[in-house]
């Protein structure tokens, strides 16, 4: 049940980071719209969606926890970005997009703390159980 | 190095190195605020220099997320709730450590006292993790490792209830004690350990069911807030029942005893670290509480004696015990590090004389762990435990006192192994100190003394003592406590033991041309 509800998580999350990431590699007029006003194009809008694109890939993996560390830094980036400089409405899409980010953005945080245990190097310390290092 | 002048090569180094451990524990802590600040530093980058720095700031978020868990929402990682992410660092080096040993350092099996192969088993039983290896053993078997010896015909499984232990029988004690497992904690004072540690420790043996002795701290007043069945234990400086003289108080003996939870009483004559030696607790880390506990002034250091005055030869001795029991009503034990062999022989040979013996000798390896004791003592005085138990089990036999009494032993008896070869050679049940530090979380860091212990064991610096998690830390004490139990069982089983006077001396193996192994 558990496993189910996380991999629905995961299907939506890969399913709107996919195609956002290819669209901004492809640099569609909304993509370089945005990354102008944050002073990023070209190069900050083709780092991001090369990591989205992994990130996605990632979540669909059983490297799920790792995508997910990389999703909610992406989407943490995206969240500062609003609040600091695009603002709710962007480029008059109603808020279209700060919704799809907040979808995003909450998935893969559900995911990433429960498969936290699944992450390289630090997992192991976020086990209630404790790992099979020294104390 | 100017200031000292006279220092030696090596004290000069020891300063070096206690220096170095403050200063670690200063950096982490700066490195825990310099984190948060260098968020904020990199947000206003990313605002007002570059959106590029959020990368960073947003890296630093989620570090600065983690680090907040780590050092105030587990309780499973004493390090890491004490120093935050910089101990993520000595986890990282543990991790691939055995690969830089192997090929740089010390290997797995070089450290000391306890190896690293030796820590990591106790550590494996305390979290309850599977503890098979594979390939075959690390030991050198042929050069002095004692192993035992497994019977052709193995018993289904060796029932724990035959190795129960029972005190006071013998001598008609009226509040005889019966432990249910042979493996009992042994003595560390309140005051070698800091307060949270005892507490951890007494939760854990009392969700196990087992003794704990409660060292020469004087009034056991942490232990008894947390239920186990206690071993009272008498220094020689007879912490919380003396006299302003330092004689002991019959009055507060008679009141402790009187306590249901407290169900024997021991007293120490010497200890495997340092014998012939007493105690000293500097001034300074004698709090309020502990001056209470104790019975002591606070404005200077005390100094436990090296014997009791008490007992100054043989009869003096014995009739001490016997007063001890007879004051508390509860079986009483001694416990010493065997010095010169004719020594205890007179002193059995007295017992028998006034028909007077202890309700249990405790023997203490030279071996044996201490909070603080100067090196020469720690190296040089006494016999090891191995080879003082049949020295001991002999002469009680030649002077007909077996029946009258029985053996405890201790002395890195941390595994099941040991153990039984211990028990092989007499003991009716084992003690171990420094096995449950080990299951406490220590890491041998070797600062008992210096109260700058890294995981709050050894400290009463409470900064210290914050990440040492009391139930959480009481679940692994018992774990490892279970553990032992059930290690022994199975081993029991392999050599076709099913009750006590089966395991004898034909069930080990002591390779060594003097009969006694490691
Ligand atoms: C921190 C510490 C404190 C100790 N305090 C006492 C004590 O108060 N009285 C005593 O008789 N032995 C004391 N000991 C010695 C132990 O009780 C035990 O005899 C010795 O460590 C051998 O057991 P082990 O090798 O399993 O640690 C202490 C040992 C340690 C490590």
């Amino acid at each position: 049940m558990k496993t189910l509800g996380l991999w629905v998580l995961r299907i939506l999350a890969a399913a709107i980071l996919l195609p956002v990431g290819y669209q901004k590699l492809m640099g569609d007029e909304m993509s370089i719209m945005l990354f102008d006003t944050l002073g990023m194009e070209p190069h900050g809008r083709v780092i991001i969606g090369v990591v989205e694109i992994i990130a996605a890939l990632l979540l669909l993996s059983p490297l799920a926890a790792s995508g997910a560390l990389l999703a909610v830094g992406v989407m943490l980036g995206a969240i500062i970005a609003h609040v600091t400089v695009l603002g709710v409405e962007v480029g008059g899409d109603g808020g279209r997009l700060l919704v799809m980010l907040s979808i995003v953005f909450a998935s893969t945080t559900t995911v990433l703390v429960a498969l936290r245990r699944e992450l390289p190097v630090i997992g192991s310390t976020l086990d209630r159980q404790g790992g099979e290092g020294l104390p | 190095m100017t200031s000292g002048g006279a220092a030696s090569p090596s004290s000069t180094f020891r300063n070096l190195e206690t220096r170095l451990t403050v200063n670690l524990d200063r950096v982490s802590r700066t490195a825990n605020v310099a984190l948060v600040l260098a968020l904020g530093a990199s947000f206003l980058m990313g605002h007002y220099v570059s959106f590029y720095f959020h990368f960073l700031t947003v890296s630093l978020l989620l570090l600065n997320a983690v680090n907040f868990y780590w050092r105030h929402l587990q309780a499973r990682h004493t390090l890491l709730a004490n120093y935050g992410f910089l101990a993520q660092v000595r986890y990282l080096l543990e991790s691939i450590g055995p690969e830089l040993r192997q090929y740089l350092f010390a290997n797995d099996s070089e450290e000391r006292p306890f190896s690293r192969t030796e820590r990591a088993e106790v550590y494996r039983k305390a979290k309850g993790i599977d503890s098979s290896g594979a390939f075959g053993t690390q030991r050198d078997l042929d050069s002095s490792f004692a192993t035992l010896r497994h019977s052709f015909f193995p018993a289904e499984t060796s029932t724990p209830s035959a190795f129960e232990v029972s005190f006071g029988g013998q001598q008609d004690c009226p509040h005889p004690y019966t432990a249910r497992h042979p493996v009992f904690i042994s003595a560390m004072s309140y005051g070698s350990l800091g307060w949270k540690a005892v507490r951890a420790l007494a939760r854990g043996a009392r969700k196990a069911g087992i003794p704990m002795n409660t060292g020469e701290g004087g009034h056991p007043k942490h232990h008894l807030a947390e239920g186990a069945d206690l071993i009272f234990q008498m220094g020689t400086a007879k912490f919380g029942v003396r006299t302003a003289d330092g004689q002991l108080d019959d009055d507060l003996l008679q009141a402790l005893s009187a306590h249901d939870q407290v169900k024997m009483v021991e007293i120490k004559l010497s200890q495997g670290a340092k014998p012939g030696k007493g105690g000293l607790l500097p001034k300074e880390k004698i709090s309020e509480e502990i001056a209470e506990l104790r019975g002591v002034p606070r404005d200077r250091d005390v100094v436990s004696p090296a014997f009791h005055p008490e007992c100054v030869d043989p009869a003096s001795t014995v009739a001490f015990i016997r007063r001890v029991q007879e004051v508390s009503g509860l079986p009483v034990g001694i416990k010493f590090c065997l010095g010169r062999d004719s020594e205890l022989q007179q002193l059995v040979r007295e017992m028998r004389s006034q028909d007077v013996f202890p309700d249990w000798i405790t023997v203490d390896g030279a071996e044996g762990g201490t909070g603080a004791a100067p090196l020469s003592f720690m190296d040089g005085v006494g016999l090891p435990l191995f080879q003082a138990l049949p020295t001991v089990q002999k002469i009680l036999a030649e002077e007909g006192a077996t029946g009258r009494t029985r053996i405890l032993a201790s002395g890195k008896l941390i595994d099941a192994r040991r153990q039984l070869v211990a028990m092989a050679m007499g003991a009716s049940a084992t003690y171990t100190a420094r096995g449950f530090m080990l299951a406490l979380g220590c890491i041998q860091a070797l600062q008992c003394n210096q109260n700058t212990c890294p995981v709050g064991i050894t400290t009463h610096d409470p900064a210290l003592q914050r990440g040492l998690d009391i139930e959480e830390k009481s679940e692994r004490v018992a774990r490892y406590a279970r553990a032992l139990c059930r290690e022994q069982g199975e081993l029991l089983a392999a050599m076709g033991v099913r009750s006590r006077p089966e395991l004898d001396l034909s069930t080990v193996h002591l390779p060594t041309l003097d009969g006694v192994g490691s």
